[in-house]
């Protein structure tokens, strides 16, 4: 036993050995799975870092801290328990680090891999490719609650605000807004099944079914309110797992009235960016939710255009949008004057750049 | 009657963050908690010090004394009507891609760190996943440290002769000494001795009692002090 543990240590800390503030790490030879019993958290974190970083993965650091604390039951690794930190760990956690950690080098995002990430303080299942929300947009939703809390009428009274999100993917806006508006409801439309699924899942696992209406609809297919085609079904998922396909041909028939806010985190991608996306991103998450076109307008301008008929008068749209859109909006806004919308407001991210659109209606 | 001359802290109702780092004066490992409960602050204000442990360890085979130490601040949490932060005067660093970030990029890294400019000032936050809650985390502890430094000068201006310091005089000043081969519990401020280690450290009574007399001590000094200003 004593000849063993000599040979270890010496294995351990012979060349190559990396230099680590927390104590020794594991030399950089090609990785032999490590002994179950002699490995704990920090020497975990360290070695996958290392791993990582030579096959050129980003956030290598970030990536292998999620993973090790995920399998220990932890959001991060800062919140694990200390004590946690320098235990050993059992040889199926370190099994479940090993298979996590390879999907993490075919470049699988992290949020895929833990299939789950936390938005406004909410923890949301993520499944690909329902796009992933990102952190800029925890700020659009700040907004929106900002601008309901002014606005007196809206506070109070059931059923208000009712807000309509277009292309919702995991429900991370609509599920973070009816949390935060215990009186909201929510009309979630996208047009992937998969994100319609991905949403009714959250919104059942933080019981906030009973006040959203999920629609698998594509917004920009023929749709002109008023004619959107025979073939066009509407499936309105409601509480209780009871779903009722609905066959509507015009907005008008549906039940509910004109909303009080849309907001959306639309595709906005330059479509000649999309190719220089990060292959975590290309690879995994459904184009669909990036790619707005040629100057990446194309949902944006189908969402105003259908806003008119949709809001209440002095509605108001809150749209995520690239750092190049607010000018091409405003622009667009101005050569369509039949549709009496105003860009009132635009917010920087926390980045500084252009980020957050605030568009009101005004007028019949 | 003599009591109700003793003012109390502009921050005794206050909940407060407790601060507590290994060594003197900073070392590698730090933690903090936030407390909260009615008079929060007057309960946990003594603490604040530095906490010597002497203990034999498992590990010494002679049978030696070692001691450590421990300092733990007690940062009250201001509300809102106590501290004003203008949103200009704090920088806010996340670490987001450069470029057109939002849709663009895929980041896990959700760490803020939070500098107020004017102090100079930084609170950090990676404790969670969503990086709202990060800074909101930060803010709070932005929040405490600024509150602090204010105090420091309400404080500032009492006497030095004060043997009960609270703020950052205090804490480098060695408050207590526990002694577990001697089973014994001494602050140093009040000279003042208790025995069953144990028992104190279940917290309860024996630490209730401590702190009694040490806010005693506390009023008198301040009592003391009133007085001789006035003469």
């Amino acid at each position: 036993m004593e000849l063993w543990g000599r040979m270890l240590w010496a294995l351990l800390s012979g060349p190559g050995r990396r230099g680590s503030t927390r104590g020794w790490a594991f030399s950089s030879w090609q990785p032999q799975p490590p002994l179950a019993g002699l490995s704990s958290a920090i020497e975990l974190v360290s070695h996958w870092t290392g791993v990582f970083e030579k096959r050129g993965i980003p956030e290598a650091r970030e990536s292998s801290e999620y993973i090790v604390a995920h399998v220990l039951g932890a959001k991060t690794f800062q919140s694990l328990r200390p004590a946690l930190w320098t235990q050993p760990l059992t040889s199926q956690q370190l099994q479940c680090i090993r298979e996590l950690s390879s999907r993490r080098l075919q470049r699988m995002p992290v949020q895929y891999i833990l299939g789950e990430w936390d938005f406004q303080g909410l923890s949301l299942r993520m499944v690909p490719p329902v796009f992933i929300p990102r952190p800029e947009t925890e700020e659009l939703v700040e907004w929106v609650l900002e601008e309901v809390a002014q606005r007196s009428h809206a506070v109070g009274s059931p059923g208000s605000p009712l807000i309509l999100e277009v292309g919702c993917g995991s429900g991370a806006i609509s599920l973070s807004l009816l949390s935060q508006l215990p009186q909201s409801r929510v009309i979630a439309v996208d047009k992937r099944e998969a994100a319609i699924s991905l949403t009714h899942e959250n919104a059942q696992r933080l019981r906030l079914q009973d006040r959203i209406w999920i629609i698998h609809l594509d917004m920009t297919s023929g749709c002109q309110l008023g004619t959107l085609g025979t073939n066009l079904q509407v499936w309105l998922i409601r509480s209780r797992g009871r779903p009722k396909v609905w066959h509507e041909r015009s907005w008008t028939h549906l039940p509910w009235g004109p909303m009080d806010l849309i907001v959306s985190n639309p595709p906005y991608v330059f479509h000649q960016d999309m190719e220089q996306l990060a292959p975590e991103i290309r690879s995994y998450e459904d184009p669909a939710a990036l790619d707005g076109g040629e100057e990446g307008m194309d949902i944006i301008t189908h969402i105003l255009a259908l806003a008119p008929r949709l809001l209440k008068d002095s509605g108001s749209i809150f749209l995520e949008v690239d750092p190049r859109h607010p000018e091409l909006v405003s622009s667009w806004l101005q050569s369509r004057p039949d549709l009496y919308l105003n860009l009132v407001a635009v917010r920087r991210d926390f980045c500084g750049r252009p980020r957050f659109l605030h568009i009101r209606r005004s007028g019949p | 009657i003599i009591l109700l001359l003793v003012p109390s802290e502009e921050t005794d109702e206050n909940d407060l963050i407790l601060e507590v780092t290994a060594g003197v004066g900073g070392g590698l490992r730090h933690a903090s908690a936030s407390i909260g409960g009615s008079e929060a602050y007057r309960h946990m204000k003594f603490e604040g010090g530095v906490h010597r442990v002497q203990r034999v360890p498992k590990t010494e085979k002679q049978g030696r004394v070692h001691t450590s130490t421990m300092t733990v601040a007690i940062l009250p949490q201001p509300t809102e009507i106590n501290l004003v932060i203008n949103p200009k005067d704090l920088r806010i660093d996340t670490k987001r891609a450069s470029g057109a970030g939002g849709q663009h990029v895929n980041t896990t890294d959700s760490a803020v760190r939070i500098v107020h400019l004017p102090t100079g000032v930084v609170s950090e936050c990676q404790q969670e996943r969503s990086q709202l809650k990060n800074k909101e985390l930060a803010m709070t502890k932005l929040r405490a440290k600024l509150y602090s430094m204010h105090l420091e000068e309400e404080i500032n201006k009492r006497q030095n002769a004060r043997k009960i310091q609270i703020g950052s005089k205090g804490r480098s000043e060695k408050i207590r000494t526990y002694n577990f081969p001697q089973n014994r519990v001494t602050d140093h401020r009040i000279n003042k001795t208790l025995h069953d280690l144990e028992t104190f450290m279940q917290g309860d009574y024996l630490l209730d009692e401590l702190v009694q007399s040490l806010k005693e001590y506390a009023d008198y000094e301040s009592l003391v002090e009133i007085i001789s200003q006035k003469v």
